[in-house]
């Protein structure tokens, strides 16, 4: 019953949405606004209707209705409810579902905010994210409907895929597609404007706050999957370069580049173009992810989740959207020739021309590695893998070239500055910088050039956002007669946009400390320990006390316990090696303490005789800065999203 | 200038999307094993018919192809038919062998399968608790293993194994020179 609402509502949908996508165009063409409004409550309708589809597919997982194919193939009776409900997203057909009920919720708030402010552009905005949604809903309706009933339905599941069975599988995916379908509507915008011909900066300041919160989950969803693979052994650390890990990093690094890039528009009208090209390139991206995921065109760990048959189809879809917006962004882009230009390579424009140039090749390299095993499979028949040396060698250069510039962006400013100013603010920061890599080379004992190069760097960029802080707050002393403490709480409090950023720089900074300690430091000891052996690692002393079998709901393990001396005091660790009731592939199921310092890692493996056991123990130092890092980045995406628009400044 | 940035960023979104277009045929499913080109593992056991133990030893100087199954596999089942098809008509090759590692299952479990299914006529392994199946780097079922004469794998296969596999897959590795 609840599996034919939903189908029902979606099919309504569909309809729905192709009224929002003509709608709008019938009453531009027309001039009739009452058809523009006809699109707004089709908007609201959907995003209700897909809303009603959502509940009765999750319904069904609940009712352990299993003569629904989709829950059949992807819950089992004994799958817990934690998953049961999440289990919506666990394969395609739901994930797709869940996309277009994002971008339905998205399209209707962003309809109900915009509608009076930008009443030019909403039309187009509209049509656009109909079609989007509709392009969606045909995938889901025709080619992989989550709604499919079994003509016998089996007394049981097929059970989720152990992998997926964990709380990362909760908010992973959630939390890109959230980023994914939230640039759909900058991208929106984007592209009205270039319809409309209005290429103003109404855009860039109807959505600044749809490309940070876009951007912010999609942060978020990328760490999640890091901190997931991280315990959830196997898929090789945190990152492991995989093409489908790729497929979230590279529309984060263009949608950085936007963000950044769209402060020059909005202070010096430059970089127009440019910034249409971002949006267009950072949702294009997004969709190419949705691609390589679901089609399978590529060899990944993420394999299960493909099916060529639907390539095909995602395939046509992201062609026309892309050869439709990109082609547009060409046809037009005569008339954004930018009235300003470059002023002088000492200026925060130059710094920002720079961050983005290395942002975007950081992502075209990317693109290239995620691509080249799939150029030589496909014409030259052979199985490449391009793996972390690749990456390691292009991509670490890169991003030292932005922590340059994020020490550099604060110590400049718009237009240009003299050579001899410049000098005399650089030279305390590059101290400090100098200083740092003598601290990291005497006293850490860090003698990777990379290594060395990022502390100083991080010093460097510390000092030159402290001196910025240090010196608004001395402006304010003197212009507004306040206290040192009051006048930093005041800047913090009227720029938010700036000191968020600035947060956000801190968490980078967190992150690069800890890529560097995990990727450069990291100890490993493989060994063989029966019980009451004991080894030591560093300052740890860890005693292999027993191994017992313990089970859970749909599972069972073999389980070691652990009892570990170091110095976080006495511990016991419990790392298992996990087997699923209805899959056959074992899952790790590591042991892990977390410290500010290091964490101590011990993956179970194989038994190697009746009495001894396979074991990996790990020391990755620093490792809790990358989350930490990461956590650091929202918080200061979270107080930049407070900032209400800022006024356009028409000094020009 | 303009024109030629326009010509390239059109360019690369269509060579992009050409690639996807050729690339969909390719089989993710492929996936290099890190056995292939190096000696095949342990593979001596007891006989699921608890007929005398088999030994690797025993199928040296022909191509082995090693199917790893188990009667709780769906996908096992789907595969099975082209098995016994397989079976007979390479039997008459002399350079070509083949054998089963039913893993993870029990002995009625596996016998009832090869009893309901048909029984191919080559011999199984019987491998309860996935010792074989774990040094095989076995993660889900069935896979196969094509071993050449002097005990290197040669290739692998993830899921089950289609109509024509053999002449398409296995035959020209069987055909070039290592």
């Amino acid at each position: 019953m609840w599996i034919e609402i939903a189908h029902f509502a979606t099919i309504i949908a569909l309809l729905l949405l192709l009224v929002q996508t003509i709608a709008p165009i019938v009453g531009v063409g027309l001039g009739r606004p009452v058809w523009i409004r006809v699109a707004r409550q089709a908007s609201f309708t959907t995003a209700f209707l897909l809303t009603l589809a959502i509940v009765g597919v999750v319904v069904s997982f609940l009712n352990h209705d299993f003569s629904v194919k989709y829950v059949a193939e992807h819950a089992s009776r004994s799958l817990p409810l934690f998953y049961l409900t999440t289990a919506l997203w666990g394969g395609h057909e739901g994930s797709l579902l869940f996309w277009a009920w994002l971008m339905a919720l998205f399209s209707a708030l962003a309809v109900a905010w915009h509608w009076s402010t930008h009443p030019r552009s909403i039309p187009w905005v509209l049509s656009i994210l109909g079609a989007l949604g509709f392009g969606f809903l045909v995938l889901v309706l025709f080619l992989s409907s989550p709604f499919e009933r079994l003509a016998e339905p089996p007394f049981d599941g097929r059970d989720l895929n152990p992998l997926l069975q964990d709380p990362g599988m909760v908010f992973h995916p959630p939390f890109l597609y959230m980023g994914y379908v939230g640039f759909a509507i900058p991208f929106a915008f984007a592209i009205a404007a270039l319809i409309n011909g209005r290429i103003t900066d109404e855009w860039i300041l109807a959505t600044r706050r749809w490309t940070l919160f876009s951007w912010a989950m999609l942060t978020t969803g990328i760490v999640f999957g890091a901190y997931w693979a991280y315990y959830e052994l196997g898929w090789g650390g945190y990152w492991a370069w995989d093409p489908v890990e790729n497929a979230s990093f590279m529309p984060w690094l263009v949608g950085t580049a936007l963000i950044h890039s769209v402060m020059v528009q909005e202070r010096r009208r430059m970089f127009k173009t440019w910034n249409l090209f971002l949006i267009i390139t950072t949702f294009a991206l997004s969709l190419l992810g949705t691609f390589l995921v679901r089609s399978g065109v590529l060899s990944s760990v993420h394999a299960f989740a493909s099916d060529p048959g639907r390539g095909v189809t995602i395939l046509i879809f992201m062609a026309v959207v892309l050869l439709f917006s990109f082609g547009l962004l060409v046809l037009r882009a005569d008339r954004l020739r930018g009235e300003v230009h470059l002023e002088s390579p000492f200026s925060m424009e130059a710094a920002f021309l720079f961050n983005n140039l290395f942002l975007v090749i950081a992502g075209l390299t990317v693109l290239l590695g995620t691509l080249y095993p799939l150029a030589v499979e496909t014409l030259g028949n052979a199985k490449v893998t391009v793996g972390a040396p690749y990456y390691n060698k292009v991509f670490i250069p890169i991003m030292l070239g932005i922590l340059i510039l994020m020490g550099l962006g604060p110590l400049l400013v718009w237009r240009g500055d003299k050579g001899s100013r410049l000098l005399r603010t650089l030279m305390l920061p590059v101290v400090s910088g100098i200083a740092g890599m003598g601290l990291a080379f005497l006293v850490f004992a860090i003698d990777h050039p990379y290594g060395v190069a990022t502390v100083g760097l991080a010093f460097f960029v510390i000092h030159a956002h402290g001196l910025d802080f240090i010196q608004g707050i001395r402006k304010r002393m003197v212009n507004a007669k306040e206290g040192p403490i009051q006048a930093g709480m005041t800047l913090i409090g009227r720029n938010k946009r700036r000191y968020g950023g600035f947060l956000v720089h801190f968490g980078v900074l967190m992150m690069a400390a800890g890529f560097v300690g995990s990727g450069l430091f990291q100890e490993e000891k493989n060994l063989v320990m029966a019980q009451g052996d004991f080894v030591v690692i560093g300052p740890w002393r860890l005693e292999f006390e027993k191994l017992v079998e313990i089970e859970g709901n749909n599972w069972k393990a073999q389980e070691a316990i652990i009892q570990v001396n170091g110095p976080a005091g006495k511990l016991t660790l419990h790392p298992q090696k996990r087997v699923y009731r209805d899959h056959q592939m074992p899952t790790t199921e590591a042991a892990i303490f977390s410290g500010l310092r290091e964490d101590l890692y011990i993956v179970l493996g194989d038994p190697v005789t009746d009495t001894t056991w396979a074991f990996r123990v790990y020391r990755n130092p620093l490792v809790s800065w990358i989350w930490n890092g990461s956590g650091l980045m929202a918080l200061g995406i979270l107080w930049a999203l407070m900032q209400g628009r800022r006024p356009v400044k028409t000094r020009e | 200038m303009a024109n030629l940035w326009k010509t390239i960023l059109l360019a690369g979104v269509a060579i992009i999307l050409g690639l996807f277009a050729l690339g969909l045929g390719n089989d993710p499913r492929n996936i290099p094993s890190p056995l292939v080109g190096r000696s095949a593992p342990n593979l001596d056991g007891p006989a699921l018919d608890e007929g005398p133990p088999i030994a690797m030893e025993a199928f040296k100087g022909r191509w082995l192809l090693v199917n790893f199954w188990g009667s709780w596999c769906g996908s096992c089942v789907r595969e099975h038919g082209y098995l016994v098809a397989l079976a007979r008509k390479t039997a008459s090759r002399p350079d070509f062998a083949m054998v089963g590692v039913d893993f993870k299952d029990t002995r009625d479990g596996g016998r009832r399968f090869l009893a309901e299914l048909g029984d191919p006529g080559y011999r199984h392994l019987f491998d309860p608790d996935q010792k074989i199946a774990i040094d095989w780097g076995v993660y889900g079922a069935p896979e196969t293993y094509l071993v050449d004469p002097s005990g290197i794998v040669r290739h692998k296969h993830v899921g089950p194994l289609f109509d024509g596999w053999f002449e398409k897959i296995a035959l020209p590795i069987m055909e070039t020179k290592p």
